[in-house]
């Protein structure tokens, strides 16, 4: 009896054991580690004699770690973070970075951290996943941590998709905006002198390029509802927007409608069409030419003329460095539509978990990164992308890429967010679009389908 | 109390059972959790709400009702978007019966060969098994690449077949879940071959013995001793193939990706789950459905057991 009840209670506390083994041993980052930090104050005063003051303080302060996840648009991207993380920590000797880099379906990651209780303390959150976070009490308002002169040196729209009331959540660490990116030399190949000013011309133009270069003019997405979205607002149509249920009607908007069935025409005319007939299709999606994505297949000169946004920039200079801006290529502005130019802007915020235990030192390297220094470094010098504050619009360190960029002039300029689930809806509408351009069902039925998405989605 | 514990340890009997107690509890112990737990945790968050960040919101049996709305719309013909469980219900069927009887019949047939006294025979073995060690998402890369319009399997048909016209395999509706199956069924029969290899060296030599005394040939011998003794072998692997065709993920990821491909064609029930549960922030969704596809599981492989899995002897 007794040596049963010695075995019971020894194999208890085996799987007792094995299972702290498990479960514990992942808070180990967080742990704060004390560090010896000197702090030397002098002190003058002047009175009858002068007399200087030295005093010495030591005092042990706790190194506290935050970890900061983001996505990554390559490498030159990853170590360029590595190095500001580097100055910040000299910066700051007792806060440490943790950098993790996720390099797919990043906000649905960070979502399903949030369950499972170990979300990063600084992330990156799209304009289109805002609502959600923000909604759900996710991000730590950034205006109960930041200073209002601090906040005024942000662009006021990229900041609007952030607020909610009277609340900033998030600032943007960059931003861009698409262009069309043209090949110089297919464009002089095809006879073409100047880059289209019209959606009309840009078909036209592709298949002019087409026909005498035997190269591809266009290359689009197949879905990717945010880059139909200018053609749509450009002819007439009002920006999207969809909060209810009912607001599935945008769809039923004649001006929607039409330039839809021309956008998924697109590729249907450019490249099914084409190929039944045995020409060389005008307009192709990136994986059509052997690409990644159309930067890479703008960059292998597979293709004539891309929209893309301003990622795309040190992409091209990185991957492609014989393939120069200005002899090679250019850039121009979005085409116009009956009602003017519109394009889209995107924007990126560096979120802060609003259940942080370390809110100061997370909005500390927040503040680093997003700061006039932060950005001369990581995104004016860099080239990445456009910075989010004012000022640099004439620093000689932009890149002229980027330069003319910011010189074009639009009648709109939409950031990308169609109201609380516009990161979901985005998905689901480009799979409706991709199916629509690759025949399986028609425009009519595509945007059936995508009312019916709005009606659900957004119906609970 | 610890001088009690070492003359319990001291007995040699009882080291055994602490080393092999402590060796297996590892096992038992990821499966708890792992396992059991999350079946647990899945049943109770398909009567939930949630999406990760705020609380969780009881709604009762409104994710059950979500699928089986689903399963009516799909079976009404709407477009695969609206109805993803159905389509991915409908590829899956389709695929698992394409794979599970071919799959398991090349499974028989390479074991055969493999056991005959051959000089050379253990390259065979080696070599059919060899996909079964490697990583399938690697496997559906190589395949992606071999299925290319102008890649290698449509150049070799149109070498064997004259006026063969090359397939767009990956990008065409038709045919993206018929090339996930035949990865699927090139990756698993030799898994599956090691499991007959060894029932069938298992088979006594004498009922052979006393075939060929009675004059039976080769084809006579195999169908008539090696399938009936081999058919506890056969259901298992059925049941095994049935249980993996039916959560089919890696491939239709690799190979359709996580929209499935073209049409939907490559759309599968784990996948519906992992979007769900993922890219539409409907965990409760996600649980329900997958109850759905564990009830699915359960009943095809316990019918069939219930079939045929009674022991032969």
């Amino acid at each position: 009896m007794k040596k049963a009840y010695s075995f019971i209670l020894v194999s208890v506390l085996l799987i007792a054991v094995v299972a702290a083994g498990c479960i514990g041993g992942g808070g180990e980052t967080t742990s704060p580690t004390p560090t010896t930090v000197t702090t030397t104050k002098i002190e003058t005063q002047t009175t009858v004699k002068t007399e200087t003051k030295v005093q010495t303080e030591t005092k042990v302060q706790e190194k506290v770690f935050i970890r900061f996840a983001g996505w990554s648009a390559g490498e030159t991207e990853m170590k360029n973070y590595q190095r500001i993380i580097g100055e910040f920590e000299q910066k700051y000797p007792n806060i440490g970075v943790k950098y993790e880099v996720i390099p797919q379906m990043f906000h649905e990651n960070i979502l399903a951290s949030f369950g499972a209780g170990v979300a990063p303390d600084v992330f990156y959150v799209d304009s289109s996943w805002a609502p959600i976070f923000i909604d759900k009490g996710a991000l730590y308002p950034i205006s109960d941590l930041a200073d209002k002169s601090f906040i005024d040196q942000f662009y006021p729209f990229l900041l609007k998709p952030f607020m909610k009331d009277g609340k900033l959540y998030g600032l943007p660490k960059d931003w861009s905006m698409l262009a069309l990116f043209y090949n110089k030399k297919l464009f002089e190949q095809a006879g073409l002198t100047r880059p289209p000013q019209t959606w009309e011309e840009l078909e036209e133009y592709a298949k002019i390029i087409a026909d005498k270069t035997g190269k591809p003019g266009l290359a689009i997405y197949l879905g990717g509802f945010n880059r139909y979205v200018p053609v749509a607002v450009s002819n007439g149509a009002p920006k999207p927007w969809f909060e209810k249920p009912e607001d599935a009607s945008w769809f039923d908007n004649p001006v929607v409608k039409e330039t839809l069935t021309w956008y998924i025409n697109l590729y249907k005319k450019g490249k099914i069409e084409r190929e039944q007939q045995g020409k060389t299709p005008y307009v192709v999606q990136p994986s059509d030419v052997g690409a990644g994505w159309l930067g890479d297949a703008f960059g292998q000169q597979q293709v004539a003329m891309v929209i893309s946004g301003n990622w795309m920039i040190p992409f091209l200079a990185d991957q492609f460095p014989d393939f120069k801006y200005g002899e090679d290529w250019d850039i121009a502005p979005v085409p116009a539509g009956k009602k003017g130019r519109v394009t889209m802007a995107y924007t990126v915020i560096l979120g802060i978990n609003a259940k942080t235990q370390h809110p100061q030192e997370a909005w500390k390297f927040v503040e680093f990164v997003l700061g006039p220094y932060g950005q001369k470094e990581l995104v004016v010098k860099a080239g990445h992308t456009l910075p989010s504050i004012k000022g640099f619009e004439n620093d000689p360190d932009m890149w002229p890429q980027h330069k003319k960029t910011l010189s074009f002039k639009y009648d709109q300029m939409i950031v990308f967010l169609w109201g609380p689930k516009s990161g979901v809806l985005e998905g689901k509408f480009s799979d409706a679009m991709a199916s629509a351009m690759r025949g399986e069902i028609t425009v009519d039925e595509a945007i059936e389908v995508m009312k019916q998405i709005v009606q659900e989605e957004l119906s609970s | 109390m610890f001088s009690k514990f070492s003359s319990f340890y001291e007995k040699g009997r009882n080291k055994e059972i602490v080393a092999g107690l402590s060796l297996i509890s590892v096992a038992v112990i990821l499966n708890l959790v792992f396992g059991y737990f999350a079946m647990i945790f899945a049943f109770y968050l398909s009567f939930f709400k949630w999406d990760y960040i705020g609380q969780m919101q009881f709604v009762g049996l409104k994710n059950f009702e979500i699928v089986i709305r689903d399963l009516i719309r799909g079976f009404h013909g709407a477009p695969y978007l609206l109805s993803p469980f159905y389509t991915g219900l409908k590829n899956i069927l389709i695929y698992t019966a394409i794979v599970v009887p071919i799959q398991t019949f090349l499974a028989v047939v390479l074991a055969a060969f493999a056991n005959q006294k051959i000089r050379g025979q253990q390259f065979f073995k080696v070599s059919y098994f060899l996909p079964a060690t490697t990583s399938s998402v690697i496997v559906a890369l190589i395949f992606i690449w071999l299925f290319m319009k102008n890649g290698f399997i449509n150049y070799a048909l149109a070498h064997i077949i004259p006026g063969f016209q090359p397939i767009d395999w990956i990008n065409d509706r038709n045919y993206l879940l018929l090339a996930i199956a035949m990865v699927a069924i090139w990756g698993t029969s030799g898994h599956f071959m090691v499991s007959f290899l060894a029932a069938m060296q298992a088979i006594p030599r004498e009922i052979y013995e006393a075939a060929m005394l009675d004059g039976a040939g080769p084809i006579r011998r195999f169908f008539f001793i090696t399938i009936p003794m081999l058919r506890p072998m056969i259901v298992y692997v059925v049941v095994m193939g049935l249980i993996g065709a039916l959560q089919m993920f890696d491939l239709a990821w690799v190979m359709a990706g996580a929209n499935g491909g073209p049409g939907g064609a490559g759309y599968t029930v784990a996948l519906d789950i992992y979007n769900e549960a993922f890219t539409r922030i409907r965990p409760g969704v996600a649980a329900a459905k997958s109850w759905f596809l564990f009830a699915i599981i359960f009943t095809t492989t316990y019918l069939f057991q219930k079939k045929y899995g009674r022991a032969m002897r």
